[in-house]
């Protein structure tokens, strides 16, 4: 059964090592201006949820920085399935399906952790005290893994590119911004507070936060978070399925 | 050419929406035999590659190899197969050696035999001299002796070949049947091989199927889909264009000629003229 998982993580992360640089000078580009404008900006002059800003920001960039990195492999695959037709190569190959998407949500994973590991280093340059536990290794991974699969899915039910921009543009954006990246959602309307306990960025963006500053955990939102990563998961074996009705 | 079929057809029905792509198509292939797929654009050549080849699943009819079912035995059966599909699927961002390591992984051959299966794989194509290029620079005819010989790395008994000299130039079409003919012929692989280029199918395949708005509708060997016309054609050209009638021998057509007022030409039939009779229109429109 590895085989199938190690033979696309060779290809993408073979096809990653060749644009690196650019990959990861573009992946470090935004969260370090949102610590420029945001963290210097309000610094620490500003305290939210009792924290001074930069301490509060900082996890939100993680969280962010790492959704964006690991749902960006829809991207990749969609170019893969639409322009170049190599997803087409481990369809016809002797693997099966879940091969596919553990291979897919492993670079997803690998993606994001190289975003994570950034943002640390700017923490340190800012001069930001973190706290860095093996719950938050836990549930850094938990939500990479989930927004992968989250990926996977929806770059398999898409019929085009086009279809791939308008999810970044009605559900990613919003999602980044009003699920308590760079303010808490309890300062949200009402309605918009419904909206977004139903988005699953609202609990780990908490757990992440809570776990690097030392605040409470809540571990319903960590049950929360395995909900929603099982049912992507099905949702992206189902949708590498109905590729090939 | 042993009389085992690797793969039996039956029934094969493929529609998209209520558009039928392939209708009830049966044929079976043996081991080490050649065959052409010969149709228009669009009358189901692809479609049944793709099926047969696990990319898209039929909408009824029962596909085996070595009579078992392949969507019950998917895994062992996608072992048997080496796909060349229509667009070029390799990595172009890889190496050709990249790009043959990762077949090699997808198709789980022992690490020890890697090497030499990519080594000796790049020979036959003869690129081991670009070994560590990227697929990006190459030209045309070297990505399709790439993705060629990559299907053959793990020893399928059949390879499906999806219009693999389409858009390429003449030369360069006549070195790939050369490639065609020796995996053929040197390592005894079956090849189903789909081409509008009429030429082609005469040329490499030894049974010929001939399909036309999803139906086959003709098959057999290209000498006998030919000779079942006639052996020569009487070309007349007259007002309303050209006027071909077909005869069995060249003294009859060279009476004919001869009772013709117009100018006139005599030929040896070819494989365009059957399929210009059966479907009313030419393979390469």
């Amino acid at each position: 059964m590895l085989n199938g998982v190690q033979a696309v993580l060779y290809r993408e992360i073979n096809v990653f090592r060749k644009k690196a640089k650019k990959q990861i000078l573009a992946s470090s580009l935004s969260p370090l201006l949102f610590l420029i404008a945001f963290g210097w900006g309000f610094g620490d002059r500003v305290a939210v949820n009792g924290l001074p800003y930069i301490l509060f920001l900082i996890p939100g960039l993680i969280t962010m920085s790492s959704l964006n990195q690991s749902y960006s492999i829809a991207q990749e695959i969609n170019i893969s399935r639409f322009y170049f037709h190599v997803f087409d190569e481990f369809l016809i190959a002797p693997i099966s399906h879940i091969e596919i998407v553990f291979g897919e949500v492993l670079y997803g994973l690998f993606k994001a952790s190289i975003s994570v590991f950034l943002i640390f280093g700017y923490a340190f340059l800012f001069g930001v005290d973190l706290r860095i536990s093996g719950l938050f290794f836990l549930v850094i991974l938990m939500h990479s893994f989930l927004f992968s699969l989250l990926a996977m899915t929806v770059s398999m039910l898409i019929k085009d590119h086009g279809s791939q921009a308008q999810v970044n543009t009605f559900v990613i954006t919003p999602m980044i911004f009003l699920c308590g990246t760079f303010f808490p959602v309890d300062k949200l309307p009402a309605f918009f507070k419904v909206i977004v306990h139903c988005l699953p960025l609202t609990y780990s963006t908490q757990v992440i936060r809570a776990s690097l500053t030392g605040g409470e955990i809540n571990f319903a939102y960590i049950g929360i978070m395995l909900i929603f990563m099982c049912t992507f998961f099905l949702t992206a074996l189902y949708a590498v399925k109905k590729v090939e009705a | 050419m042993s009389n085992h079929p690797i793969l039996s057809v039956s029934k094969l029905v493929k529609t998209f929406g209520k558009k039928p792509a392939v209708n009830a198509v049966d044929f079976t292939i043996q081991e080490g035999e050649f065959i052409g797929l010969l149709g228009a654009n669009g009358a189901g050549k692809t479609t049944i590659i793709k099926s047969v080849a696990g990319l898209i699943k039929p909408t009824s009819g029962s596909i085996l190899y070595y009579d078992k079912n392949f969507e019950s035995h998917l895994k062992e059966s996608k072992k048997l197969i080496g796909v060349v599909p229509q667009n070029s699927n390799l990595d172009r961002d890889l190496t050709a050696y990249e790009n043959l390591y990762l077949h090699t992984l997808l198709h789980n051959i022992p690490v020890k035999e890697r090497e030499a299966k990519i080594a000796t794989a790049l020979e036959f194509a003869e690129l081991s001299e670009y070994r560590n290029k990227q697929v990006k620079t190459f030209s045309g005819g070297m990505k399709r002796r790439l993705v060629i010989v990559r299907a053959l790395i793990h020893d399928p008994k059949i390879i499906f070949l999806d219009e693999p000299t389409v858009g390429l130039d003449p030369q360069i079409r006549r070195n790939l049947w050369n490639l065609i003919l020796k995996i053929n012929q040197v390592k005894k692989t079956a090849i189903l091989l789909t081409t509008h280029y009429i030429e082609e199918a005469e040329k490499l395949c030894s049974r010929v199927m001939v399909i036309d708005h999803g139906d086959i509708i003709m098959d057999n060997t290209p000498e006998k889909l030919k000779h079942g016309l006639g052996r020569f054609v009487l070309e007349i050209y007259n007002e309303d264009g050209i006027t071909e009638t077909y005869f069995d021998s060249q003294e009859a057509a060279l009476i004919e000629q001869g009772n013709c007022q117009s100018e006139s030409k005599i030929r040896n039939i070819a494989l365009e003229d059957v399929i210009i009779q059966l479907t009313g229109r030419r393979v390469n429109a």
